[in-house]
């Protein structure tokens, strides 16, 4: 009886044994491929200075003026897309060689900065953080830091910006 | 209590914890009344499928796009870029016909056995309605892959359901969601295939396997019985065999074939998948009654099934029995007749040689470029410099190209223009690969070749090399080229930018994408060839700016191309 028992208990070692190994490679590929987007570049945006316009769109002494930044070609998964927006920059021409960039994304949490040329302000309107004329924080605001600024650069009397994300809600800049 | 006996107690105990929790759990451990038997395997290696279905077919879920620009585009992504996804989606296409394989065995089998008999009638018309809802499976699913053969047996297959008399028009309309097929094709095939008929399936199941379970199984002698445990081992040995034979096969093969993507305008030699190839014969071989014979014979073997526990009532189960295994046979048979038919087609096997090299160039650029948001029909545009090429093709190829019989200018290659380029020209003008095949190579008109010491004729390159505005150019031997330049070409060229030379090209800017641009829209300028020297005609007016300068930028990227690099470029 007791040999029955023990051979029994085998049996089902044996059938758990089995089912487990089953379920190991049924599961296997499945959780391989349903994790393979984690940690992998599925979107890419160009790492390289993008084109702006003629470096006579903005004149010394000129307000801030906004600037949609579009990525000549922009791989998401499996499309490829042209012309894409990545999103907005405010630009100014300090001098006749120089030019500098803020970007119009709000460093608290990401909404879409505005300016307003009476003031000289920026104006996040998602929770009311405001930036004077130079990007610098003003008064009691929700952003934890200034607005971030964009490499740009003048090249061939063109503008050249470098599109770039940082973390959002952090006093210190630091690349997304 | 010994040691060894410590386990059972616990599992005796989760089971009674369970039991007051769960009403109508078995006291005992269930029996199996007339003993253990792999004959009794089906079932469960059914529901194993099910579940193989079920998690890859989620897992796929996580990476598809029901839209007729980015159907294809994402499975080929899956197939082909992601990690086992080749794997995941093989074992649910494979996996589907080893469904079919093993319910209609299962199928067979308790139909042998008389299993459908009272009082298990119920458990066989859930197990006929689980058949069919499997076809169903496969029918929405092939679709979803959007490529050429899930559409065209998608457009078949809609076309007989389209036949049914009185409703086929509606059916039509609701099936691909409208009056022709496009997204809201996918969208609702893909809602049918991972919402309805999942939900329709998990039902019927449960409710199969619990009336199973109730009635117990089926035996065609009296044996002794034996534990459920002793079933168990059987049920898992044959679920692992059968997994295994799948996932060797579907290694074997790569996982699943992808077709190139859907187009309508492409002709293609749609074939059902093989487990509706029967019927696909039957309609070859029926002529004018195909549609007839398509929508009446699935109906009729399908009908068959359902009354045949009613039909079993009376003694004539030899007759019964006969008719099932003669439907079985003439559906083997069928299926086996249409692949040797197509065997023996040689045009279909040249065809289907084509159809799967545009499969294999689509899915390369795929990988390599990604699919344009336009959809994969553009895949060729989303190739570096596409547009140039194509019009390089068309307007450029005959005079300018290698390989053409007609050819009356220079040779255009990768390395056009480049130093080694400049320093043959210069030293053959009129070679064949130059002006040789031009009326002016053969004029006194010609320029003659430049007799220069090797040093000398290098400095002298490296000023027209520099023209084209190359990061690469050595200043210095510019700069001593330009001082031979001056004594012994500005008779006939110069080199200032935009000025006409006296009797030749004005050579300032030579090789950059302006002069490209420039050139190419009007030849026959005095700063350029001049109207008498030129055979090539103007373009400025049959070729916009934006066109020039796609060609400008080509030939730009010509110079330091390599004949490998033109070759990667791939065919348009």
């Amino acid at each position: 009886m007791a040999d029955d028992s023990n051979r029994r208990d085998v049996l089902k070692l044996v059938t758990c044994g089995v089912g487990a190994g089953l379920g190991l490679a049924i599961a296997g590929p499945v959780v391989r491929l349903v994790l393979a987007p984690a940690g992998t570049q599925t979107v890419t945006t160009p790492s390289a200075p993008l084109d702006l316009g003629a470096v006579d769109r903005v004149k010394v002494g000129a307000p801030w003026r906004r600037f949609d930044v579009i990525a000549p070609v922009v791989a998401d998964a499996w499309t490829s897309a042209r012309d894409v927006v990545l999103g907005s920059a405010f630009v100014k021409r300090t001098s006749e060689s120089k030019v500098v960039a803020l970007s119009a994304i709000c460093p608290h949490l990401g909404c879409a900065v505005g300016y307003e040329r009476e003031t000289d302000t920026f104006l996040c309107p998602c929770h009311n953080s405001k930036w004077d004329g130079q990007g610098e924080l003003a008064g009691d605001a929700k952003a934890k830091r200034s607005l971030d600024p964009l490499p740009i650069e003048i090249k061939d009397g063109r503008l050249a910006l470098t599109w770039k994300l940082y973390k959002l809600d952090t006093a210190e800049r630091e690349p997304a | 209590m010994s040691a060894d006996d410590r386990p059972r107690r616990a599992r005796g105990n989760v089971r009674a914890w369970l039991r007051e929790r769960v009403p109508g759990l078995p006291r005992e451990p269930a029996m199996m009344p007339n003993g253990a038997s792999f004959a009794h395997v089906f079932g469960w290696v059914l529901v194993m499928l099910l579940v193989v279905e079920a998690a890859t077919g989620a897992a796929l879920a996580a990476f598809y796009s029901p839209s007729t620009t980015s159907a294809w585009a994402s499975v080929a992504y899956v197939q082909d870029k992601m990690p086992m996804g080749w794997l995941v989606r093989g074992l649910h296409y494979h996996g589907a016909s080893a469904l079919v394989i093993v319910a209609g065995a299962h199928l067979v089998q308790t139909a042998l056995w008389g299993a459908y008999r009272k009082p298990r009638e119920v458990v066989w018309w859930i197990g006929v309605v689980l058949l069919v809802l499997v076809l169903g499976f496969a029918v929405t699913g092939y679709v979803l892959r959007w490529d050429q053969a899930g559409y065209w047996a998608n457009r078949v297959e809609v076309g007989i359901a389209a036949g049914t008399p009185l409703v086929g028009g509606t059916i039509k309309e609701l099936a691909i969601g409208g009056n022709e097929w496009g997204n809201l094709t996918l969208t609702r095939f893909y809602a049918l295939h991972v919402i309805v008929l999942p939900g329709i399936v998990l039902v019927a199941v449960a409710a199969h396997v619990w009336l199973a379970c109730k009635h117990g199984a089926t035996a065609l002698k009296p044996g002794k019985p034996a534990p459920r445990s002793a079933q168990s081992l059987r049920d898992v040995l044959a679920m692992a065999a059968v997994f295994a034979v799948l996932l060797a096969y579907v290694v074997q093969h790569h996982g699943a074939d992808l077709a190139a993507p859907a187009d309508p305008s492409a002709a293609f030699d749609a074939r059902p998948l093989w487990y509706f190839r029967w019927l696909f014969e039957l309609r070859q071989r029926t002529g004018s009654f195909e549609r007839f014979a398509a929508l009446i014979a699935p109906a009729i073997a399908a009908g068959y099934l359902l009354a045949l526990p009613l039909l079993d009532r009376h003694k004539a189960r030899g007759l019964w029995l006969g008719t099932l295994v003669t439907m079985v046979t003439m559906i083997g048979a069928l299926t086996m007749s249409s692949f040797v038919r197509d065997q023996g087609d040689d045009e279909l096997a040249k065809r289907e040689e084509q159809a799967a090299q545009g499969a294999s160039r689509a899915r390369a650029l795929a990988r390599e470029y990604g699919v344009p948001a336009t959809g994969p029909r553009d895949l060729a545009a989303g190739l570096p410099m596409y547009r140039a090429r194509a019009l390089f093709a068309q307007r450029c190829k005959g005079c300018h190209d290698a390989t053409s019989n007609d050819r009356k200018g220079p040779v255009i290659a990768a390395g056009h223009g480049n130093r080694d380029w400049l320093r043959a020209f210069l030293r053959a003008p009129s070679g064949p690969d130059f002006w040789g095949k031009s009326k002016l190579g053969k004029s006194d008109d010609a320029m003659k070749s430049v007799e220069l010491p090797a040093r000398e004729l290098d400095d002298l390159v490296e000023l027209l090399y520099a023209q084209s505005g190359a990061l690469d150019a050595d200043t210095a031997k510019r700069d001593r080229g330009k001082a031979i330049f001056s004594q012994a070409c500005t008779d006939c060229h110069s080199i200032d930018e935009g000025v006409a030379g006296a009797s030749a090209p004005g050579l300032g800017d030579l090789g950059s994408r302006d002069w490209y641009t420039s050139f190419i829209g009007n030849p026959k300028s005095a700063v350029h060839m001049g109207a008498e020297r030129s055979e090539m005609p103007r373009f400025d007016k049959d070729l916009s700016i934006v066109d020039r300068d796609a060609l400008a930028e080509y030939l730009v990227w010509l110079r330091t191309a390599t004949p490998k690099d033109v070759a990667t470029l791939g065919d348009l």
